[in-house]
């Protein structure tokens, strides 16, 4: 298993569109840091715009917590989209070059050989937002400089720089969450597709999908509050003033939950196909 | 004569006593005046209904005749109204003061006044003010602003030697705001009049002022 773990990682760096996709995220992180100066500026005038009838301010709000926020509301709709292409293109290509038949002609367990490839997915995907997460901070906190942290959600909450600091590293771990389940459904829909086109457009279509029901609210009902589309905006959780622990933690769960039954799923209908 | 003279005393007499200033009032803003310069620490609460804000630290100073100066190493909101214990801003431009008797406030008596601007300039119309003439200082004041509605002033005081506050309770209205939710994400356009159906609120912010250093003249 370990080998087969480490072949896959091999696999994985040493194809160039992984850095490819690297790079490209790096960009859009960019991009997004560069629009999220203007759009934090709006922004804080639209917030601030009738407090500055009774109130003076001293110190500035756009800072480096504000970008993050801003970054974390847009990464998370570009990032599971680059994941999915990496993660499910790891094993279309096999179909594609046939490298998958070479492999099953070793002495390979199919349900090993596909369970390192999950492993390596979620991986993979919980270093890129690690990545992603480093840079953003590096970046805003280094621009921007540290404050603190103005977020509306129903309410204004304000969250002193410290404070800030912690809520966002904590949706960068909620986020990553997300994004495993994201690259685990992408990689089972390869399973069931094999070929890459397809994977992408079905992948894209689930991605987009989930984001539209996401907003969509199915009032006070069970099904609002378990159904996968929902969990991924847990990361928001953590700015409210006062944190939905239970809330924070049984999403997480749940998306785990999700995320094991599309890699048992994917396990499952792998083991069961044929190979040719 | 003696009934011209009495007619005159009737007519003119109160219209020209209503229209003079209040002298407790200015002995008040002469005990103020004295003080030359001051530096405090400030703690700022608020208690706005839709704002979700920890207590805040600043340090205030003062230096007679310009504005007040603030200086923190968080955000902080300074109301707009509140800090002038110098009673400057109500008293920038020509008034009258008019006297209303006399409020109690927890037991105690103070002398209630208006504070009427003679000149357009002013920013506010009518200012009420309750005086505690036996410590020589402002209790409680109602500013209407011509812009920004009403502020209501409660001052407390640590000892009755001092003059200046120790807490500050301001009152204020405040116009709630409605944004969608997650509208910091993407593709979100923003209807500023939409947003603002919330309504009027009331807020509050307690300032606790500390650690005054004052230079008298």
């Amino acid at each position: 298993m370990k080998a087969l773990i480490k072949a896959e990682i091999f696999k994985l760096l040493r194809q160039s569109k992984t850095w490819y996709a690297l790079a490209a995220l790096l960009m859009i992180e960019g991009v997004i840091l560069f629009s999220a100066y203007f759009q934090g500026k709006n922004i804080l005038d639209i917030l601030l715009d009738n407090l500055k009838k009774s109130f003076y301010f001293e110190g500035t709000l756009l800072n480096g917590n504000l970008l993050v926020y801003l970054i974390l509301n847009t990464l998370w709709f570009h990032l599971p989209l680059i994941l999915m292409i990496i993660v499910s293109g790891s094993l279309t290509a096999e179909y594609k070059d046939r490298t998958l038949q070479t492999i099953m002609l070793q002495p390979v367990s199919k349900w090993k050989f596909i369970l390192s490839k999950y492993i390596v997915a979620i991986g993979f995907t919980l270093a890129v937002v690690g990545m992603l997460a480093l840079t953003s901070f590096t970046l805003s906190y280094g621009l921007f400089g540290k404050g603190d942290l103005i977020v509306y959600l129903n309410t204004l909450n304000f969250f002193p720089s410290g404070d800030a600091f912690v809520r966002l590293q904590y949706a960068f771990v909620s986020g990553a969450l997300s994004m495993v389940f994201f690259s685990v459904a992408s990689l089972t829909l390869a399973v069931i597709f094999r070929e890459a086109t397809k994977t992408w457009i079905v992948s894209s279509l689930f991605l987009i999908l989930s984001n539209l029901l996401l907003k969509v609210d199915f009032g006070d009902t069970i099904f609002n509050r378990v159904f996968f589309a929902k969990l991924n905006d847990t990361w928001q959780n953590f700015f409210y003033f006062n944190i939905n622990w239970t809330l924070v933690y049984t999403n997480s769960l749940l998306l785990c939950g999700y995320s094991l039954l599309f890699m048992a799923i994917g396990i499952l209908l792998f083991h069961k196909k044929d190979i040719g | 004569m003696r009934w011209r003279l009495l007619l005159w005393g009737l007519l003119y007499l109160p219209a020209s006593r209503a229209q003079g200033i209040d002298p407790d009032l200015l002995k008040i803003k002469n005990r103020m005046d004295s003080i030359v310069q001051f530096s405090a620490s400030l703690k700022l609460n608020v208690d706005v209904s839709f704002i979700n804000m920890p207590a805040k630290y600043a340090r205030m100073s003062y230096t007679k005749g310009k504005p007040l100066k603030f200086s923190s190493e968080d955000f902080v909101m300074i109301p707009k109204r509140g800090l002038d214990f110098s009673l400057n801003s109500l008293m920038e431009f020509p008034f009258i003061t008019v006297p209303r008797g006399e409020e109690i406030r927890n037991g105690k008596t103070y002398k209630a006044i208006n504070i009427i601007p003679t000149d357009k300039r002013a920013d506010f119309s009518i200012a009420m003010l309750l005086l505690d003439i036996k410590n020589n200082r402002v209790a409680e004041t109602e500013i209407n602003t011509k812009k920004d509605g009403t502020y209501n002033l409660l001052l407390q005081y640590e000892n009755s030697s001092k003059v200046l506050p120790s807490l500050v309770e301001v009152n204020f209205e405040i116009e709630k705001i409605r944004i969608p939710l997650n509208f910091m994400g993407k593709d979100t356009d923003i209807d500023r009049k939409k947003m603002r159906t919330g309504g009027s609120k009331s807020g509050k912010i307690f300032l606790q002022i500390s650690n005054y250093l004052i230079k008298y003249l």
